[in-house]
């Protein structure tokens, strides 16, 4: 089997803005990494490349070893929370239903077999119960559960989430990691985050990403590193909380 | 009111405005759903306005160049599939406002309609039936038009319903899921353009946008998916029709502001029920 992730010599630029440069990554199979950086710094930029929705201009991408526009279809995805309609007429069941388009058949309504993979998820995201509550009657915790879920219905076997915790205070937060450190078992994970020192407790590796990319192993990370990434203004690293 | 429905027995021509106002309910609440939950009022609204362009083309053609075939409907039918067409790929390929665009061809769209119907030999009493409708003067043939493309608009919505449902909801995820997003983004369109077009014989150009979004919107207060906002707006849309037919029978007044008026406050009143 290919590596879930192998990206060689890669750029990327929006016109003359360079935002990857010669970018470097390889993932294997049930890997647990993180992937931060300043804003702007060029995290989405890469999802998106893992993704197939932007071309790099140079430099290879594989996903599953394949082209991303075909090895997508064994990636679940978790955009960013924000942008999605609160008041859009869905049950949380709808929308993960919605994660079984491309497995299910084209025509019609999805059938018995969709319903019962997506009622499964829902179990196992913990929010069985709550299939018929609108989405908009949910917790922001539990929406972030119920996209997860959209992205695991399609049985991946990588899971990329960008920045599922910015929305959550920090027991849900907690609650969601434990989730990821469970589905672990048995798929990869990459979690993009602002948030290195959080993140680090639950990760195997970091990817640093800051027009360059570097993978680190957790062991690694110290101030300095931080210090490097995102320049002098951050003086906060939450040291208190690690290997609690 | 009673008046209306003694009426009803004997003229054909309210059965059939009746019929007509029953079959277009069901696009309207279909199409509706899509134009509120998607967002495309706007655009909705652009479309229905470059409908004056083709019929004004079209009555030109019947009666200038003596193309009986060429039927106000059947051009209006042509400029909306077109203005959805033009409007939906310059929104997709040009980085330009979206809305900008939208005036440009709003505008233009009843510029051309004005200037046909201004070189059209007779009194011009079409360019009022076009922009405020004529619900009464439904034909037989007209209504055989209706069915059959309310019969393709129902199908192919419920063909299709889970992609356009993630359309509407998430277009990236859907990408990613393998859907051909831009396919059902423009046949979302197309639909969008098939209703005004059969709206536009009821209420009229200007008044089309109304019925495309505020039975859906009302819908949209209580359903809590959209498949039941669909039948709830299309249920609305056929009543609000009736009920402002009914209405304007007697005292004589035109049927489709009628309907206009009467659909803007349903709207009004279900805004002081609490929401979902």
């Amino acid at each position: 089997m290919n590596n879930p992730i192998q990206i060689d010599n890669l750029n990327f630029s929006y016109g003359p803005v360079s935002v990857l440069e010669n970018a470097q990554l390889s993932l294997g199979e049930r890997e647990f990494v993180s992937i931060v950086g300043p804003n702007g710094g060029g995290k989405t930029t890469l999802l998106k490349i893992i993704l197939g929705l932007l071309e790099p201009q140079s430099g290879t991408v594989s996903v599953f070893g394949n082209v991303p526009a075909a090895g997508r279809k064994w990636i679940g995805y978790l955009a960013q929370y924000a942008n999605l309609d609160a008041q859009f007429p869905v049950t949380a069941l709808d929308v993960v239903l919605m994660g079984r388009l491309g497995k299910t058949r084209h025509l019609g309504f999805y059938t018995k077999t969709d319903r019962a993979a997506a009622h499964a998820m829902l179990e196992r995201v913990g929010l069985g119960d709550l299939h018929k509550r609108p989405l908009n009657a949910l917790s922001g915790g539990q929406k972030q559960r119920v996209l997860i879920a959209r992205a695991l219905v399609s049985e991946p076997k990588l899971l990329l989430l960008d920045e599922p915790t910015s929305s959550l205070d920090d027991y849900v937060e907690q609650e969601l990691f434990d989730l990821l450190r469970e589905l672990n078992k048995e798929l990869t994970i990459v979690v993009v985050s602002h948030d290195v020192a959080y993140v680090s407790r639950y990760v195997e590796k970091v990817i640093c990403v800051n027009r360059a990319v570097h993978t680190h192993p957790v062991c690694e990370i110290d101030e300095n590193l931080i210090h490097d990434m995102y320049g002098a203004h951050v003086h906060a690293v939450r040291h208190d909380q690690e290997h609690g | 009111m009673a008046e209306f429905f003694q009426a009803l027995f004997q003229h054909s021509f309210l059965q059939h405005a009746l019929l007509a106002g029953l079959l277009v309910s069901v696009s309207c609440g279909i199409v509706g759903t899509y134009v509120v939950t998607r967002r495309i009022t706007y655009l909705a609204g652009g479309i229905a306005h470059c409908v004056l362009g083709g019929m004004g083309f079209a009555r030109y053609m019947q009666v200038v160049h003596e193309w009986t075939f060429f039927t106000p409907m059947f051009g209006a039918m042509l400029a909306a599939l077109l203005a959805a067409f033009i409007i939906g790929w310059v929104n997709m390929k040009a980085k330009e406002r979206i809305d900008t665009v939208i005036s440009a061809f709003w505008g233009m769209g009843m510029a051309i309609g004005i200037l046909f119907i201004a070189k059209t030999p007779g009194y011009g009493e079409d360019l009022m039936s076009y922009l405020f409708g004529n619900i009464l003067l439904v034909s037989q043939k007209d209504l055989l038009a209706i069915a059959g493309l309310d019969l393709f608009i129902a199908a192919t919505a419920l063909l299709f319903h889970k992609q356009f449902v993630a359309v509407c909801f998430d277009e990236e995820f859907a990408r990613l899921r393998g859907i051909n997003t831009q396919f059902f983004y423009f046949l979302m369109l197309a639909l969008t353009a098939l209703t005004v077009v059969l709206m536009v014989s009821i209420v009229g150009i200007v008044m089309v946008i109304v019925m495309l979004t505020l039975p859906a919107a009302i819908a949209g207060r209580f359903c809590l998916r959209m498949g039941s906002m669909m039948a709830l707006a299309a249920g609305l849309c056929a009543i609000l029709t009736f009920g402002g037919l009914a209405i304007s029978y007697d005292p004589d007044l035109p049927a489709g502001a009628t309907i206009i008026v009467l659909t803007g406050v349903a709207y009004l009143i279900s805004l002081l029920f609490k929401k979902r």
